[in-house]
Order: C-alpha cells, then structure tokens, then sequence
C-alpha cells in the first residue's frame, strides 16, 4: 500500500538545517491501523505530512499505491490526496462556514464523484455513522471539538479513499472523548478496511493500534 | 461553481468588518465614479450646446491653405483665408446626408479705429446674413441694449465682452445708436471714467488679412448683446452684415456688381507699377477717388436685399451642423474625402479644434475629471488589494485544509473571485444607484452661475450633470475592471497557500 524507501526531510533554519527525517524505510498495508509514536520533534508529524503529500521529500522515495508520489506536480498531488487520501487535523479541520452535512460533501463535490442528492445521502448516513445524526445543520462553531472530530473523520471517509491520516487527533480532546474518537476509527478501519495512520505520543492511544512505528531523532527506533 | 459561491456569500457575511471595508471603498469609489461621469456627460452636453449649438455647429469648414484649425480664437489674431468657391461647397453639402443645415460666414479680425485720437484695439469680426444667422442660432444671444441687427440692414452688433475690452484698451464706451447712456449695464471700467469717458454709437473698422487687402468702414453700432452662455470668452465678438464685413476685409461683395465706378476712380484703379509715381504726382486724384468710391459704395449699400444674391461674394468659413445621432468624428472624415474627390479647396475641422485653446480646455477639464475618477479607483484598489491580502493570510488554517482535502488552486482562486465579485456587484450597484439619484437631484437643482470658468465645467450657465445608458454600461464595466485589479493580488496569495503553511500555523 505504502512504500518508504530512505525518506529524508531536511529542513533549512536560518544558517543550519535540521534534520527532521534521516532516512526511513517502511512499509504499510492496506487495512493496517498503525500508530506513529515519539516524542515531540522526533519527526512523526513530518513522516506523516510527506506521506499525505503535504510535505516535499528532501531525498528518498515514496510510493502511495504503488504510484511515485515524490515527483508529482502540484494538481497531481492535490488530485491524489483528494481521491486516495483522507485527513484528520490536530485543530484546524472544519470549514467554519459550512454545517456539518456540507463539510462532509465538501471533497464529494470537489471529486465530482457524485451528484448533489447522492453526495447528501452519503455524508448524511456517514454522519449518522458516527453519531451526530441530530447535528447535520450545525456549523462548527456550534460543535464540540469531539464532535468537531467525528465530522472530520465522517468527511474523510467520504471518497472512501485507501488511507486516512490522523495527526495526533486526540491531542486536543478529553480522554473520554478522545477514546470514543478512537473507537470510532477502530470501528471504520474494521468496517471499511481503509488503512488508519495516526501519530501520537499519547501511550493510551498506542494500544488502539495493529501496528505501532517508534520514531526517534528521524529515524524508526522501532517497527 | 456552486460551492464557491455558498462559501464566498457566507464568508463574506462570516467577516462583517472586512466586508464592510471592501463593500464602503467600492460603494464610495462606484458613487464618486458616476457623479464624475454625470458631470463629464453633462460638461459634454452642456458644451454641445454652448459651444456646437450657439457658436461653431459641428463641424467648420475652413480653406484647404488655412494652417491653422483655431479659426475662431487665435490669440495672434492671424488671418482666416477666403473661402473658395462656396457654391461648390455648398452642392457637396447638400447632397450629404449627414448635414442638417450650414451658415456661411466671414470672420476675422479688425482694428478699431479711435478718431478721439487715443490707442487702437483689435476685436473678432463676424460677417453674416443675419437672416441665415438667426435661423441657424435661433437662441445664441440675448439682446442687452438696442436692437438686434435686421436682415439686409447695413451695421454692426457688439457683444458685451468686446465692449467691456474696447473700453479699457481705448477709453471709448461704444453704445447701441439712439440708446440711452444706461450706467446699470456699464462695464466698471466705463464708469470709473466718469466726464473723461468718450462715448461713441459708431465704430470704425480696418480689417486685417493676409494680403492686406483691407478698407476702413464706419457702421452704426444697432445692439448690444451678450452670448447666453460663455459670454466672456464667446463674446469678444462683434457681429456685422455680412456685406460691410466683405469690405471692411476688401472682399468681393455681393453688391460689387452694383457699383459704378467713376472713369476718374477707373483710371487710378487701372494704375500698374510702372504709373504708381502718378498716384503722388496727382494727390487730388487719390482723395478724389477715394471719396468717389466710398460714395458709390454706400449707394449700393442701399440698394435693396432682394437685388442682391450674398453668397455671390466671399466667405471664410461655413459653419455646419450635423443630423441628430451622426457622429463628429465620422462626418469629418466622410466629409472630408467627399471635398478631396470634389477638388473642392476646403476642409473640415472639428468643432473644439476651431475655437482653440477653449475646445482644448474643456477636453482638458473631461481629462482632469477623468484622472480623478481613476485616482481615486487606484486608491481604492490599493486599499481592496490590502484588505483582502490580509484576509487571505489570515484565512491561511481555512484554506490550507481545503488545499489538503482535495481543492486546487482555481478552486481557491474562484473563491476569492466570488467574494469580491458579491462585495463589488452589491455595493457597487448601490454607489452606482446612490450617484445616479444625485445627478439627478443636482441636475434637477438647475444649479447657474455667471462665472465663465465654472461655466465651462457645467459645459454652459447651468449645472446639469447627466447619465447616458452608456456611462451606467461604462459604470459597471469600471467596477468590474477595479474588482479584477482589486483581487488579483489577494488571490495569488490565497492560491500559494499550502497545507503545510496551515499545518505549521498550529
């Protein structure tokens, strides 16, 4: 599903460079829910944006269903991420303009995937999947940050894309909502077999993974 | 498309503030946009009128050897060149269809003789048949003191300018014959002079051409009239019959044919080079002729109108008006190849251009008036350009997690086009409808003003600013342009977003 060959991120600070990732090789599977964890600045946040094609390769290579990712042009990458990648944001996640029903149609009209009634109907039943049938009209700032997140993750499933990348999506919740937060992506990754990236530094959180990456320093401490 | 739009409105609404900014600039900036067309329409029309319609018509048609197209209002008083063949001129004109009617007329300029001894002065001579005269300005001037001059009537009308000029230059106050000496509608500088003022009800003109062929003429002076609009400048004028004005200029005059010339006044006019001693050999026979000549001249003057044909004799100019919706710049050029392949030795020139540096001005004035409209739209876009380039860096979490989930740059772009396009299509129609009800209120308000400056920016006496289909058509179009201007910048930052700048910004 994914593979990492020698991945290098480096990164130009004023006079230095750091060093964010110094050469990792991985493989991921389809269906896999793998957790990412290290400590702060170890590089799991930029594993997991080089992967997600939000971040630039400074050296290695990366193959997203078998298809070089690290030489695409700017539309090809958006294009990619629209149709084969879903994202779970830390914070910013919503468009505050939209209700909750239209942010989950938002990357359906963007695909021209469906029609109009169609797109309705899927981000409606997918909103229900995860629990907030009764918010559909709300607008974000009318929501909680859980709910904020179960209609992030409800948005990106909708392409039903291969893989879904989670940024530390618990970081800014309670632990009780961050734990139905979690059992909801366990329960989709079941459901849907759509592979779950997610990085955290949270020990709890690991115990809700297949897999588990140990990042230190750039480099995997522990596969 | 529809998307873009949702988002664009419900931002807009999401950004009060901002919006409010935007939509107030566009509303101000559409508002002064329509006054300033208004004014410049209205300067236009008002011009039309006081100018086209009173003074020049559309379009005056000068001798091919004229170098000059300032015919009316040169400041160095050069000479207008007869007019050749008018009859030719006028077969041409009418069988054009785009001329309504013409004036032949003579103009140039005269010395003012002062027999109380005192300085001379120069003033602008206008030679026509006042009966083509008033029909062709039915409604130019208004009549301040005397009578206006009648048709086949032997004198000359002079306008309050050229009184009040000749005044000061040559302490004569000149008055309409058998008037009052009235001191209400005496030039200031007539009354500060007080016993010492002469006052004269005939005038003596030299005229000046370019072959100084040229006699003095002694006319009564039959009114006093001032021009309804523009009189200062318009009315440095003086009007005579046509027939004096041909031989004030030595002009072939329609009357010519009528006078008898003395065999005493044949022979001196029969002189060649070689005889020219005997003119001072005989001095009786010079005085003699002279007066002779001028005796026969004012007989033929008397001879009736019906007896003589005017357009026998010489004009300078022919004064043309154009039918309703025909195009100045079109006729001129139509009308030109038309006398070119007649062989015709005339040629057409443009109003403005006729009266020099007055046409000049007032195209200036439009010019000014237009660089202000645009000052003030590039001021607008400056401060349009800022706002929205802060709302968009602002607006960087937003629109980098669209960019993650799947939305290209264009979509970006469109969004940003969309809220722009809303702000400037909403409050830009209200500046718009707002500027259109106060030209009409101050054009309803029949705003006057004696001032010649201000009265060419109103384009006559009154202040009547105006909106055509056009200038709503030019209106919006401005607007579209300004917001284009206005979003081009923002949108090229909103569209260099990436999800990483939003992802950093946590």
């Amino acid at each position: 599903m994914i593979e990492i060959r020698g991945l290098k991120k480096n990164y130009p600070l004023g006079k230095t460079t750091v060093h964010a990732l110094r050469g990792i090789d991985l493989d991921i599977n389809r269906g896999d829910l793998l957790s990412i964890v290290g400590p702060s600045g170890s590089g799991k946040t930029t594993l997991l944006n080089v992967i997600g094609c939000i971040d630039q390769a400074s050296a290695g290579s990366v193959k997203v269903g078998g298809r070089e990712v690290t030489t695409l042009k700017d539309k090809q990458i958006t294009d990619l991420r629209l149709r084969k990648i879903g994202f779970i944001f830390q914070t910013f996640n919503l468009i505050p303009v939209l209700t909750a029903l239209e942010n989950v149609e938002f990357p359906l009209i963007l695909a021209g995937k469906a029609g109009k009634a169609k797109a309705r109907e899927k981000a409606t039943e997918l909103l229900k999947g995860v629990g907030l049938s009764d918010y559909l009209t709300h607008r974000p700032a009318e929501l909680s940050g859980g709910q904020r997140q179960r209609v992030a993750i409800a948005r990106a499933l909708v392409t039903e894309p291969d893989i879904v990348l989670a940024d530390e999506p618990t970081a800014n919740l309670d632990s009780v909502t961050g734990a139905s937060i979690l059992d909801l992506m366990k329960e989709m990754n079941e459901r849907l077999h759509t592979t779950f990236i997610f990085s955290t530094h949270d020990a709890n959180v690991m115990k809700y993974a297949k897999s588990v990456v140990k990042i230190q320093d750039g480099v995997i401490a522990k596969d | 498309m529809g998307i873009i739009i949702k988002i664009a409105w419900r931002n807009i609404w999401r950004h009060k503030g901002k919006s409010l900014i935007v939509g107030s600039i566009l509303f101000l900036g559409s508002l002064l946009m329509t006054v300033g067309t208004g004014v410049i329409t209205g300067m236009d029309k008002g011009l039309q009128k006081s100018i086209v319609k009173s003074f020049s018509g559309d379009i005056v048609l000068v001798p091919q050897k004229q170098q000059d197209d300032n015919v009316f209002l040169s400041m160095t008083g050069s000479s207008v060149e007869p007019l050749p063949d008018f009859e030719q001129v006028e077969e041409i004109l009418v069988q054009s269809d785009l001329v309504q009617s013409w004036l032949p007329i003579g103009k140039n300029t005269a010395m003012v003789l002062n027999d109380a001894g005192g300085s001379m002065d120069g003033v602008f001579l206008i030679g026509v048949d006042m009966e083509q005269y008033g029909s062709f300005f039915p409604d130019n001037l208004e009549l301040v003191q005397g009578e206006f001059l009648k048709p086949g009537e032997r004198g000359v009308m002079i306008a309050t300018g050229a009184q009040k000029m000749l005044t000061t230059s040559m302490g004569i106050f000149f008055k309409p014959e058998s008037t009052a000496l009235d001191t209400t509608i005496m030039p200031e500088e007539a009354r500060k002079m007080g016993q010492d003022l002469v006052v004269r009800e005939q005038m003596v003109f030299m005229g000046f051409t370019s072959d100084n062929t040229s006699t003095d003429i002694r006319l009564p002076i039959r009114g006093l009239v001032k021009y309804k609009s523009l009189n200062t400048i318009l009315g440095t004028f003086a009007i005579m019959d046509i027939e004096s004005y041909r031989e004030c200029m030595g002009y072939v005059s329609a009357s010519n044919q009528l006078v008898e010339i003395p065999e005493q006044s044949k022979e001196l006019l029969g002189l060649d080079e070689s005889n020219l001693d005997a003119l001072f050999a005989e001095t009786s026979l010079l005085v003699e002729a002279d007066r002779e000549v001028e005796e026969a001249r004012f007989r033929a003057a008397a001879a009736t109108p019906e007896e003589i044909d005017l357009d026998a004799g010489t004009y300078n100019l022919v004064l043309v008006k154009l039918q309703e919706k025909v195009e100045q710049e079109e006729a001129l050029r139509l009308l030109e190849a038309d006398f070119k392949a007649a062989g015709v030795g005339v040629r057409p020139v443009i109003w403005h251009k006729s009266i020099g540096a007055i046409g000049s001005l007032s195209v200036l004035i439009k010019t000014s008036l237009f660089i202000f409209v645009m000052l003030l739209f590039v001021v607008a876009i400056v401060i349009i350009v800022n706002t929205l380039s802060m709302a968009a860096l602002e607006r960087t979490p937003e629109i980098g997690m669209m960019r993650a989930i799947g939305a290209q740059k264009g979509f970006i772009g469109g969004m940003f086009i969309a809220e722009t396009f809303v702000l400037a299509t909403f409050f830009g129609s209200i500046g718009i409808a707002a500027g259109w009800i106060l030209v009409t209120i101050l054009s309803a308000l029949n705003l006057s003003t004696s001032n010649d400056m201000v009265q060419l920016l109103y384009g006559g006496d009154t202040f009547n600013p105006f909106l055509t289909a056009g200038d709503f058509l030019l209106a919006f179009i401005q607007l579209a342009l300004v917001a284009v201007l206005a979003v081009i910048y923002p949108m090229i930052v909103a569209r260099n977003i990436t999800p990483l700048d939003a992802v950093s910004r946590e």
